[in-house]
């Protein structure tokens, strides 16, 4: 990937994982100027750096040039190349921030990846690694990235603001991935959750599975929520409590919702029981929204659908949220693809929110790292 | 279309003698037929089927009365009687048989009416109420190459 393709230039600090995702795969260069400029504090955030720093561990020959302010960065792609790697994540963001970039680039590396990623395992604002669990490796399932060493686990669980959480996380490379037609999302059929508490009583997570059943009981009958309780060293520096709920459907579709207490010193305190009934709302209304893919994973699935082989892939959505929107706007720079795009509204069989049917025809991206054996 | 009211005002046709023969206690049938005709192009809405219910079971008592009473000369309170229960069971049987009549005949015309224009309506309807995502998403650029 070391053709010599133009760059592309932004300005502004959004969606800068994306794009720094997008030009690693594409391998066209990225200028990201006015980070930030009128700020106060300007330029790019420590968990930002912390972010750049990660990519250039997994990639080889990469070329980052940031400004004396930290305003203006470019950024030069080498090639992906894994293998085992470790990375302190920091505590401002939690470790899915950066799980859910290196999902989108961990199945193109020449070595198969193994990272242990250590900070904030669970906070309010990313995907936690819970969540990324249960519905993204079944999503990257579906594209045909499998196999033993397929894997994501919490080894400790970190709440902010202290962290000290540690994930694991293994995935095996593929040459092309498989094109998907995900039209049907079928009906739920289960609900599994984790209530999870640090640090605090483990009665809170007893009082969480109550209040959340309370609500969700009433809809189906198998229901299962884990109750996780870690200890000691594996309990991180910080407590803390939460929930993350998924529903599965009869045709292998994830849809998830989540909630976690304030972290410690910050705003009031949160109600175990207000957290179970507002996080099973969540879910009920991530259902609502419904689709093939849950709204956390649209970009990824639609990036898989693009780096597909020459294929006709379609995919069922929900709603699509202002970030996959910015993300397709991105696909198209980087790689000239547009989706065709249909709405469908919802007939009498076919209950909840409107839905949106995303068709592509992949570019055929093969991935060019990988030895051959 | 004209051809097809034709043949629904036919089949109609057909459906009312055949529920005015089912019922077995009508005895002037052909009456019966002719009239329901006129009053299915009277009747087209159904707020006034009360009262013009109401005119038909007069227009045609005397008839069922004299019919009625050819056949019993000899005491007239009974046949005053039997007559008054004929009238009300005549009086549902219409009642309902109008029912139909107004519901199957005019509704299914007003629903054939100009079912191209009206399924053009719908289309450009719908065109208008849902947002044209590829546009929202993509900027006006994708509508030259559309």
């Amino acid at each position: 990937m070391a053709t010599q393709a133009h760059s592309l230039s932004y300005a502004g600090c959004n969606f800068l994982r994306q794009r720094l995702v997008l030009s690693t795969l594409s391998g066209r260069p990225v200028k990201i100027r006015k980070i930030r400029a009128r700020d106060d504090n300007p330029g790019l955030r420590d968990f930002e750096a912390s972010f750049i720093r990660l990519l250039d561990k997994i990639t080889n020959g990469s070329r980052i040039e940031i400004n004396q302010t930290g305003t203006t960065l470019y950024y030069q792609p080498g090639l992906l190349y894994g293998g085992s790697v470790e990375h302190e994540c920091n505590v401002l963001r939690s470790i899915g921030y950066y799980l859910e970039s290196l999902l989108c680039l961990a199945p193109f590396m020449k070595h198969p990846l193994r990272i242990i990623l250590r900070g904030v395992t669970n906070d309010q604002v990313d995907p936690s690694v819970d969540v990324l669990k249960a519905t993204a490796l079944p999503l990257l399932k579906q594209f045909g990235i499998d196999g033993e060493s397929f894997e994501l686990k919490v080894v400790r669980r970190g709440m902010p603001p202290g962290g000290g959480g540690e994930v694991l996380f293994s995935c095996p490379v593929r040459k092309v991935l498989k094109p998907v037609q995900l039209t049907d999302p079928g009906k739920i059929k289960r609900i599994r959750g984790i209530a999870y508490s640090v640090r605090v009583s483990p009665q809170m997570a007893n009082r969480i599975v109550d209040s959340a059943r309370n609500i969700l009981n009433k809809f189906i009958p198998d229901i299962y929520i884990y109750t996780d309780h870690m200890k000691g060293v594996s309990s991180g520096k910080s407590p803390g409590f939460g929930l993350s709920l998924v529903a599965e459907t009869t045709n292998g579709t994830f849809l998830s919702a989540e909630l976690a207490s304030n972290p410690q010193g910050q705003g009031a305190a949160v109600l175990p029981e207000d957290l179970g009934r507002n996080c099973a709302k969540l879910l009920l209304e991530e259902i609502y929204r419904g689709g093939c893919v849950d709204s956390t994973n649209q970009s990824l699935a639609l990036l898989l659908m693009t780096l597909g082989q020459q294929d006709v892939s379609k995919v069922l959505l929900g709603p699509l949220s202002p970030y996959t929107i910015e993300f397709l706007r991105h696909l198209k720079s980087f790689f000239q693809i547009m989706f065709k795009i249909e709405t469908k509204s919802c007939g009498e069989e076919l209950k909840g929110g409107d839905k949106v049917l995303m068709t592509c025809v992949g570019i055929g991206f093969s991935n060019l790292s990988k030895t051959l054996k | 279309l004209v051809q097809t009211n034709g043949l629904s005002n036919s089949l109609n046709l057909e459906k009312a003698t055949l529920t005015t023969l089912d019922s077995g206690h009508c005895t002037a049938e052909e009456a019966f037929a002719s009239e329901d005709e006129t009053e299915e192009s009277s009747c087209l809405s159904t707020e006034d089927e009360d009262s013009e219910n109401e005119e038909v079971i007069r227009k045609k008592f005397p008839e069922s009365f004299q019919v009625a009473g050819g056949q019993r000369l000899g005491s007239e309170n009974l046949t005053d009687e039997t007559s008054d229960v004929e009238d009300l069971l005549k009086e549902e049987e219409d009642y309902k048989e109008e029912n139909n009549y107004s519901t199957e005949t005019s509704g299914a015309l007003k629903w054939k009416e100009d079912l191209s224009r009206k399924a053009a309506e719908a289309f450009l309807r719908q065109q208008q109420a849902t947002p044209n995502l590829r546009k929202l998403i993509y900027g006006t650029v994708t509508e030259d190459n559309e």
